[in-house]
C-alpha cells in the first residue's frame, strides 16, 4: 500500500537551551496509508495538539522526519511550507474557522484561488464538492446565517476542494451537538469509503474515534497502544475502545 | 494586587499601547499647535494686516477651534474604543477570577486617566517643538513674516490641558461604567460575535442614485456661486454631506458587489477575501468615511485657500507697471536702486495744482516717453491681449501726449485719470502742456523717475526700505508722501503681511485637520485588528503566504483611505468656486496643496499598514 504520511522519530522540545526545557513529543513514529482513516486519541496535555501542529506544518519538529506524499516537510522553508499546505493538506478545526465576511461558496473557493487555479474551473469544483457534502443550498449564504453543523460541512468542503493528499481534523465535532456530530462523522466516513480520502483525526472522544480504521493512543509524548477495527462493526469497535481505555487508565 | 495585574497587562500589550499612546499624544499635539494661533489675539490682529478686521479672523479661528474640538472628540471616541477593545478581555478575565466589578471600574478609570494625562503631557511638549519647527520652516521657505507669534504660548497650553483633561475624565467614567455593566461573558467573547449585512439591492440602488443627485446639486451650486452668492454655501453644505454619505453607503458597496460577480476577476488569489473584507468594512465605516471625506475637503480647502492668498501678492505686483519711483532726483536712492539692478525707465517733470486737482506734464517729455499704466481687464475671457500679464488680470496700456488734453481731462477720460495716478493720489486728471504753458502754471516743479527691476518679489523688501527713506524727507500727508506711500513696494509690503498671516493660518488649520482625520481613520482601522487577527490566522493555516496576506491588507486599507480622499478632493475642486468671490484665481498652483496632502496622507497610510501588519500578521 502507498503511504500518504510517514512520521519517523519526531520530537519536540519547548524552551531554549540553558533554560528549563519541556519535551512535549518524545519520538513519535507512525504511518497513514492512502485511503486510510486514522484517529489519534489522547487526553489534554498528551502532546496530540503539538503533533497535529507539526503534521500540519504550522510548527516545526525539534528532530525527526515527516513525509507527506513523499515530501519531507521538516526541510521546507516558510514560503514553500505555505505552498505545501495550500496544495497537499486539508484542515478541519474544532471551531469552524470559516471567514465570516465571505459566503460559503467563497470560503470553499479560497484555497483554489490561492493556488491560482484558472477561474472557470473554480465554480465547477466548488459545486462538485458541495454536492458530495450535500450543502449546495447553502453556497450563497454567509456563515452567520447557517447552523454549526452546516458550518462544519462547509469547512470540510473547503478542506477537500483542492483534493489534498490528507485531511487533518482537529476535534471536528468538538463544537457540535450530538446530532450534528453524528452527521459530520458519517460524512467523514463516507468520504473515506467512497472517495478514498485519507484522514487523520485528533480527538479525545472515543465515539468519534470509533469511526476510524485504526486508533493510535498518545500519552506523555509517545504513542503507546494501537487498536485496529478490522472486521468489527462500529458499535462493537466502540465497546472495545471503552474497555481498552479502562485498561489504559488503570 | 489588581493594580499589579493591570500593569502587567499593559506590559504584555506594549505594542498596542504604543499605538494608542502615540495617537493620543498626536491629538493633543495638533490641538495645541492650532490653539497656539487661535488663542493669540495679538497674532490674529497683526495677520489681518489691518485690511481684514480682527473680528473676522477671530470668528474664523473660533469656527476652526469648534470644528477641531468636534473632530478631536470623534477621534478620542475611536481611540478610546481601541483601548476598550484591547482591555476588555483582560478585565473580563479578572472578573471571572472573582475581582469585584467596582474594583475593576476603579482600575480602568485610573488607567484611562493616567494614559490620557501622560499622552497629553508628551503631546504638549511635542506640540511646542513642532510649532517652532513648522513656523520656522514656513518663515524660511515661504518668506512669511510673522508678528507676535510664539511657539510656547501659555493660554494655549492651559486650554489644551483643560480640554483634554475634561475629555479623558469623561472617557474614564464611560469606560468604567461600560466595563462594570457589561456581562463577563460578553467581555470575554465579544470578538466572536458574527457580523451580518442585509442584502437590499433595490434600496441601495435608490440610495446610490440619490447620493449622486445630491452631490450633483451641491457641485452645481458651487459652480454657479457667482449667481447664487451666499446661498451656494448652505445648499452645498447640506447636499454634499448627505450625498457623500449615500454615495459611500451605496455606491462603493455596489461596486464591490459588482466586482464579486465578475468571476474572472474575483477568483484570483486573495481577491475574494479582500473584497469580502471591504464589503463589510465599508458598510461599517460609512459614517466615518463620509465624515472624513468632508473633513478632507475642509482641510485641503484650508491649505489651498491659505496658499492662494499668496496670489494676491502676484495680482498686486501686476497691478502697477513701475516697480519703484524716485522723487526729485534723490541720488542716494538712485544709487541704491541701481545697485539692485533697477533701471530708470523715464523721468517726468510735473506740477501739481491742488486747487484744480490737476497734474501738469511737459508734452515733449510725454511724447518722448509715453506713460505706461496697468488697466484691469473687465471681461477676462473675451480679451486675449498680448500685453496680458502673469496674473492675467491686468493689461499694460500706453498713454500718449495727445490723449492728455484739457478737453479730455474735462470729459473725465480714463487715460487722463490713470496718468494722474502716477504722480499724485489726490489729483484726478493729468494734462500735458507745451513748455510755455507749463511755465505759466503756478506750482512747484518737481520730477519723478520711474524704475523697473527684474524679479520684483525678491527685491520688494529692499525697495520698501529705499522708499521709506525717501518718505522721511517729506511731510506726512503731503502729496509727495502719499505718492510714495502708494507705490508698489509699500502696498506689496502691506499685502504680503496679510497674506502671510492667512497662508500660515490656512496651512496650520489644514494640517491640523488632516492629521486629526487621518489619525481617526487610522484608529478606526486599527480597532478592527482584534477580530481580523483570527481571520489572518485562518488564512495562514489554509496556506496563504505572509507576503500574500500583506498585499491583501495593503489593498484593503488602501481603499479605505482612498475612497474618502477621492470624494474629498472632488469636494475641494468644486468648493474652491466659492472663493472666486474673494481671490483672483483660487485654482492657481492647486498642485502644491494636493502634493502636500498626498505626501502626508501617504505617510499616514503607510504607518497604518505597518501597525496593522504588526497587529494581525505573525511572521
Amino acid at each position: 500500500m502507498e503511504e500518504v504520511m510517514k512520521v519517523t522519530s519526531v520530537t519536540k522540545t519547548y524552551g531554549k537551551k540553558g533554560e528549563k526545557q519541556y519535551q512535549a513529543l518524545k519520538g513519535v513514529s507512525f504511518t497513514v496509508e492512502k485511503g486510510e482513516f486514522v484517529a489519534i486519541m489522547g487526553a489534554s496535555g498528551s502532546g496530540k495538539s503539538t503533533l497535529l501542529n507539526i503534521l500540519s506544518t504550522l510548527d516545526q519538529a525539534t528532530s525527526g522526519e515527516v513525509l507527506v506524499n513523499g515530501h519531507d516537510i521538516t526541510r521546507l522553508n516558510k514560503k514553500k511550507l505555505a505552498n505545501f499546505r495550500a496544495k497537499e493538506i486539508g484542515f478541519i478545526f474544532q471551531e469552524f474557522n470559516l471567514l465570516d465576511n465571505l459566503t460559503a461558496r467563497e470560503n470553499i473557493a479560497l484555497p483554489l484561488t490561492l493556488q491560482g487555479l484558472s477561474t472557470n474551473r473554480i465554480d465547477p469544483l466548488v459545486e462538485q464538492i458541495a454536492g458530495k457534502l450535500n450543502i449546495q443550498d447553502l453556497l450563497d449564504k454567509y456563515p452567520a446565517a447557517i447552523s454549526g453543523g452546516q458550518k462544519q460541512r462547509v469547512a470540510a468542503a473547503r478542506a477537500l476542494v483542492h483534493e489534498p493528499a490528507i485531511l487533518l481534523a482537529d476535534e471536528p465535532t468538538g463544537a457540535l451537538d450530538s446530532k450534528s456530530s453524528r452527521a459530520m462523522l458519517d460524512t467523514m466516513e463516507l468520504l473515506n469509503r467512497r472517495d478514498q480520502v485519507s484522514i487523520l483525526m485528533v480527538t479525545h472522544d472515543p465515539f468519534s474515534s470509533s469511526f476510524a480504521d485504526r486508533i493510535l493512543f498518545i500519552q506523555d509524548g509517545i504513542i503507546g497502544k494501537e487498536v485496529k477495527k478490522g472486521d468489527l462493526s462500529r458499535q462493537d469497535f466502540y465497546k472495545k475502545l471503552i474497555a481498552d481505555l479502562g485498561e489504559i487508565e488503570d | 494586587m489588581l493594580f499589579k495585574l493591570s500593569l502587567t497587562g499593559v506590559k504584555s500589550r506594549l505594542k498596542d499601547y504604543t499605538v494608542l499612546f502615540s495617537g493620543l499624544a498626536a491629538a493633543s499635539m495638533i490641538f495645541y499647535m492650532f490653539l497656539s494661533l487661535a488663542t493669540n489675539p495679538q497674532f490674529l490682529k497683526s495677520s489681518g494686516g489691518g485690511l481684514i478686521s480682527a473680528q473676522t479672523t477671530t470668528v474664523t479661528f473660533g469656527f476652526g477651534t469648534v470644528l477641531l474640538a468636534i473632530l478631536t472628540l470623534v477621534y478620542l471616541f475611536y481611540a478610546n474604543g481601541f483601548l476598550l477593545s484591547m482591555r476588555k478581555r483582560d478585565y473580563g478575565m479578572y472578573m471571572m477570577l472573582g475581582a469585584q466589578a467596582s474594583k475593576i471600574g476603579q482600575l480602568i478609570f485610573l488607567e484611562t486617566l493616567v494614559t490620557g494625562f501622560l499622552a497629553t503631557g508628551i503631546g504638549l511638549i511635542l506640540g511646542i517643538i513642532l510649532t517652532k519647527l513648522v513656523s520656522g520652516l514656513m518663515v524660511a521657505q515661504l518668506g512669511l513674516t510673522l508678528k507676535h507669534f510664539n511657539p510656547l504660548y501659555l493660554p494655549a497650553l492651559l486650554w489644551t490641558l483643560a480640554f483634554f483633561t475634561a475629555l479623558f475624565f469623561l472617557a474614564a467614567l464611560w469606560n468604567a461604567a461600560k466595563l462594570t455593566k457589561t456581562a463577563v461573558i460578553k467581555l470575554l467573547k465579544d470578538d466572536q460575535k458574527p457580523s451580518q449585512i442585509k442584502n437590499r439591492p433595490v434600496l441601495r440602488a435608490i440610495e446610490g442614485i440619490a447620493g449622486l443627485i445630491l452631490l450633483a446639486i451641491g457641485y452645481l451650486a458651487m459652480a454657479n456661486v457667482e449667481k447664487l452668492v451666499l446661498k451656494a454655501l448652505p445648499i452645498a453644505l447640506v447636499t454634499i454631506v448627505l450625498g457623500s454619505y449615500f454615495l459611500i453607503s451605496a455606491t462603493f458597496i455596489n461596486i464591490i458587489d459588482f466586482l464579486r460577480k465578475q468571476k474572472k476577476f474575483f477568483y484570483q488569489g486573495m481577491r475574494p477575501f479582500t473584497l469580502g473584507q471591504l464589503k463589510f468594512r465599508l458598510h461599517d465605516y460609512t459614517r466615518i468615511l463620509s465624515a472624513i471625506s468632508i473633513m478632507f475637503a475642509l482641510a485641503l480647502g484650508a491649505i489651498t485657500v491659505g496658499l492662494n492668498f499668496n496670489s494676491l501678492k502676484d495680482a498686486l505686483t501686476d497691478s502697477q507697471y513701475y516697480d519703484a519711483i524716485i522723487l526729485n532726483n534723490d541720488q542716494t536712492a538712485n544709487k541704491q536702486i541701481e545697485k539692485l539692478g533697477g533701471k530708470a525707465q523715464a523721468s517726468y517733470t510735473y506740477k501739481y495744482d491742488s486747487n484744480n486737482a490737476r497734474i501738469y506734464l511737459l508734452k515733449a517729455e510725454v511724447e518722448q516717453n509715453p506713460l505706461k499704466i496697468k488697466r484691469y481687464i473687465k471681461n477676462l475671457s473675451s480679451k486675449k491681449s498680448e500685453s496680458r500679464t502673469q496674473s492675467g488680470l491686468y493689461e499694460t496700456v500706453t498713454v500718449k501726449a495727445d490723449q492728455l488734453t484739457e478737453k479730455a481731462a474735462k470729459q473725465g477720460l480714463m487715460a487722463s485719470y490713470s496718468a494722474a495716478q502716477l504722480f499724485s493720489q489726490t489729483a484726478s486728471r493729468a494734462v500735458a502742456l507745451d513748455s510755455a504753458a507749463f511755465a505759466k502754471i503756478k506750482a512747484q516743479s518737481q520730477t519723478v523717475t520711474f524704475y523697473k527691476v527684474n524679479n520684483f518679489a525678491q527685491k520688494a523688501q529692499a525697495l520698501f526700505k529705499i522708499t521709506q527713506k525717501q518718505e522721511k524727507r517729506y511731510k506726512e500727508g503731503s502729496n509727495e508722501y502719499l505718492l510714495l506711500e502708494m507705490t508698489k513696494p509699500v502696498s506689496y509690503q502691506l499685502v504680503a503681511s496679510m497674506c502671510s498671516g492667512f497662508e500660515f493660518m490656512g496651512f496650520f488649520l489644514g494640517l491640523a485637520f488632516l492629521m486629526m482625520l487621518a489619525s481617526t481613520l487610522m484608529f478606526k482601522v486599527l480597532s478592527g485588528a482584534a477580530s481580523d487577527k483570527l481571520r489572518y490566522e485562518m488564512l495562514h493555516k489554509i496556506g496563504a503566504q505572509a507576503r500574500v496576506l500583506k498585499a491583501s491588507l495593503r489593498k484593503e486599507i488602501g481603499v479605505l483611505f482612498l475612497a474618502p480622499a477621492l470624494l474629498g478632493a472632488i469636494d475641494v475642486l468644486f468648493g474652491l468656486q466659492f472663493f472666486k468671490l474673494l481671490l483672483p484665481n483660487p485654482y492657481s498652483q492647486i498642485w502644491i496643496p494636493f502634493v502636500i496632502f498626498f505626501i502626508l496622507y501617504l505617510v499616514y497610510y503607510l504607518i497604518t499598514v505597518k501597525l496593522y501588519e504588526g497587529l494581525v500578521i505573525e511572521d
